[in-house]
């Protein structure tokens, strides 16, 4: 008969392929997937000088803007010569798993790691952990826990590109005394950058232009699909909405085909922080007139700088400027080392950035 | 006391409750219609077409792919890999069609992509029915491991060069009714289809609501469980492709907790998360709900804390539709 073939014990298979499975998982998880961290503590080379090893870690490995700060820390790394650089992060943006790779490689005994924390205080610990250790620890691109960390690399002020972002809006929707209704689409509601940057937008709009009228926050999770959908129900529900803010890279696409979508572009204006790739075609079609950003490779060429100087000695508290070899010098404020303003890309100069 | 008279005592008003939750479809079209008559007495412009219609084309995806749950848990198993799935057929469709990338020809890169869902499908359906592994551990580690593939194709970049041709599907329409739409009602008459009129989805019920007797009646329960799945697997492909070239950029996130939505729509829709029941018109008022939601929350203008709301709302559904389920069975108990 054939049902008697269908034998239902099969546990030894069960666990041979629950076993695979695990494998399997673990290689996709963090730190495994990285061969450079193999020899991480071998870290003297022939001759006997001291080869630093700094591990980059960003919120989420695979996005282009993090990908073309990890360009620039090539590049330092490639122009200091004693530096050996190892890229690694989350691949889902999770700070758990960001946390449990920075104990990884404090583990490894790698002698800097520059995080830029998705949630501060679930990384802190591990980050002071660290410190215990003896590794040089900053953060870059979004800061931590101040006592989890040495530095921070700021790639801006928050208030630089806050007022940035509003300034531009503004100017962009018809000067400064124009009477209208904006809204934001954030990232995640607990995202450190993004909450600073709304607080100050908050203020700036108070402050500065009181015609400007906020009327909703709506995070996207990092989802364009849901930044989109959030748009197009803005623009229905306040009919009379003149602006978007997207402030992350997933949140301003999303925000700007919904307003393309709508045939209200150039009537809506969008606009936010992106990568400029990805901006390109609205930025054409008019739907966006500017894209908020900073110099993403130099911000990791930086961070790789001042990494490599902690470590060596040649950076240490209470230092007023830091020299960052090409980029010149650097002011430092407090524990800030600042990389500078931000840059506008528009229809002039989008094209001449490709990342 | 005979069942009889105890069925008569039971107040008028409980009959009716007991009723409504029974019949999912009819309790859920109910509360829809509630919920439409306060947003629109709150802010009209709710019920204009154009609005409508948006929220029928972000429902036709989830939909699509509830077709292809339901029956995954009507079977007595479940499926949480398909946020990750949809992520890497986007991806893979993606690569495919870019011109900087693999520029083939849309028409090629669709079949593609579908049969990559199958493939997917099958192997989610194979490790489950053939190789023996509980379904949640299966799908719980393709939920990550698919995640994985998606930013080894993507490459640390992102898509931003998507053909018209491959765009025509998410923002194009035929008749005036967008393209995401035709197809849904395509599978929704399929999935009816396979439900009430083949032997294929009558065992599948079977499988589901006895297992053994099912086995000693000799039916092939894992050819059955292996095809629920690789049916979800085309679904998700087929949603993909509706929804992602809605977008102009393809991300590493594209479906991130859409398996979770999903698998609300369709408890809440009043599928069985035990197996056995299930019934489309059911699920199709809880993708209707479910997505509606977080739109209501905006037309009715709460504020910034709408937001917090919208979540924990999803959370509620389905806690209140698996107590619903719970009680009803003890109900007919005793």
């Amino acid at each position: 008969m054939k049902s008697s073939r269908q034998n239902i014990s099969k546990g030894w298979i069960t666990t041979a392929f629950t076993a695979v499975l695990a494998v399997f998982l673990t290689a996709c998880g963090p730190g495994a997937s990285n061969n450079e961290s193999s020899n991480a503590s071998a870290s003297s080379d022939k001759n006997g000088s001291k080869k630093i090893t700094i591990c980059l870690i960003p919120k989420k490995k695979g996005l282009p803007y993090f990908t073309s700060c990890a360009a620039g820390a090539e590049l330092a790394a490639a122009d200091l010569g004693n530096v050996e650089l190892i890229y690694d992060g989350p691949t889902d943006g999770s700070p758990e798993k960001q946390a449990s790779m920075i104990e990884q490689y404090t583990l490894k005994g790698v002698d800097v790691i520059a995080v830029s924390p998705n949630d501060p205080d679930v990384v802190a610990p591990a980050m002071r952990k660290a410190r215990e250790k003896g590794i040089k620890v900053i953060s870059w691109d979004a800061d931590a826990v101040q006592d989890a960390r040495d530095y921070f690399v700021n790639q801006a002020t928050a208030q630089a590109i806050a007022h940035g972002m509003v300034d531009t809006m503004v100017s962009d929707i018809g000067g400064p005394d124009v009477k209208a209704e904006v809204a934001i689409v954030t990232a995640y509601l607990t995202a450190a950058n993004q909450n600073v940057w709304i607080q100050h937008m908050k203020t700036h709009i108070a402050d500065t232009y009181p015609n400007l009228n906020l009327v909703a926050i709506k995070p996207s999770d990092e989802d364009q699909k849901l930044a989109f959908k959030v748009t197009q129900d803005l623009m229905k529900a306040y009919p009379d909405i003149k602006g978007f803010f997207g402030i992350s890279s997933v949140s301003f696409p999303g925000a700007a085909e919904a307003v393309k979508q709508a045939g209200k572009s150039g009537e809506v204006m969008v606009t936010g922080l992106a990568t400029p790739n990805s901006m390109k075609s609205y930025v054409k079609d008019g739907t966006v007139k500017s894209v908020v950003l900073w110099n993403t490779s130099e911000l990791g060429y930086l961070t790789v700088m001042v990494g490599e100087a902690l470590a060596t000695g040649k950076l240490s508290s209470g230092a007023t400027s830091f020299d960052a070899g090409k980029l010149g010098e650097k002011k430092i404020d407090g524990d800030h080392v600042l990389l500078g303003d931000i840059l506008v890309f528009n229809q002039e100069n989008i094209d001449q950035y490709d990342f | 006391m005979t069942d009889a008279t105890s069925t008569h005592t039971t107040p008028p008003l409980k009959r009716a409750l007991i009723y409504l939750l029974s019949h999912r479809a009819a309790g859920l079209f109910l509360f829809i219609v509630l919920l439409l008559g306060i947003v629109s007495v709150m802010n009209p412009a709710f019920l204009e077409t154009q609005n409508i219609k948006d929220i029928a084309v972000q429902a036709a995806p989830v939909c699509i792919i509830s077709c292809g749950l339901m029956l995954v848990l009507v079977s007595g198993e479940i499926d949480i890999s398909v946020g990750s799935m949809m992520g890497l057929l986007a991806a893979c469709m993606g690569a495919m069609v870019s011109e900087s990338r693999g520029h083939l020809p849309p028409g090629m890169a669709i079949v593609l992509t579908l049969g990559i869902g199958v493939v997917i499908g099958l192997l989610n359906g194979w490790l489950v029915a053939y190789a023996g592994v509980p379904s949640i551990i299966v799908t719980l580690g393709m939920l990550t491991a698919l995640r994985g593939v998606t930013e080894i194709v993507m490459g640390g970049s992102w898509i931003t060069d998507l053909p018209d041709g491959i765009r025509f599907l998410g923002t194009g329409a035929f008749m005036g009714i967008p393209i995401s739409l035709w197809t849904a009602l395509t599978v929704i008459l399929v999935s009816l289809w396979l439900v009430h009129r083949t032997a294929i989805g009558r065992r599948i019920y079977a499988i589901g609501s006895n297992p053994h007797a099912a086995y000693l009646a000799g039916l092939p329960i894992k050819p059955l469980k292996l095809f629920v799945f690789a049916w979800t697997g085309f679904l998700t492909g087929v949603a993909t492709l509706v929804s992602v070239p809605q977008l102009s950029v393809v991300d590493s996130g594209i479906g991130v907790g859409l398996e979770l939505l999903v698998v609300t729509c369709v408890v809440v829709g009043g599928t069985a998360v035990s197996g056995g029941l299930g019934n489309l018109s059911g699920v199709l008022c809880g993708v209707i709900l479910m997505t509606m939601i977080s739109t209501v929350l905006i037309f009715m203008k709460l504020g910034e804390n709408a937001t917090y709301w919208s979540r924990a709302i999803q959370g509620l559904f389905i806690l209140g539709a698996i107590i619903a389920d719970h009680w009803i069975s003890r109900q007919r108990k005793s």
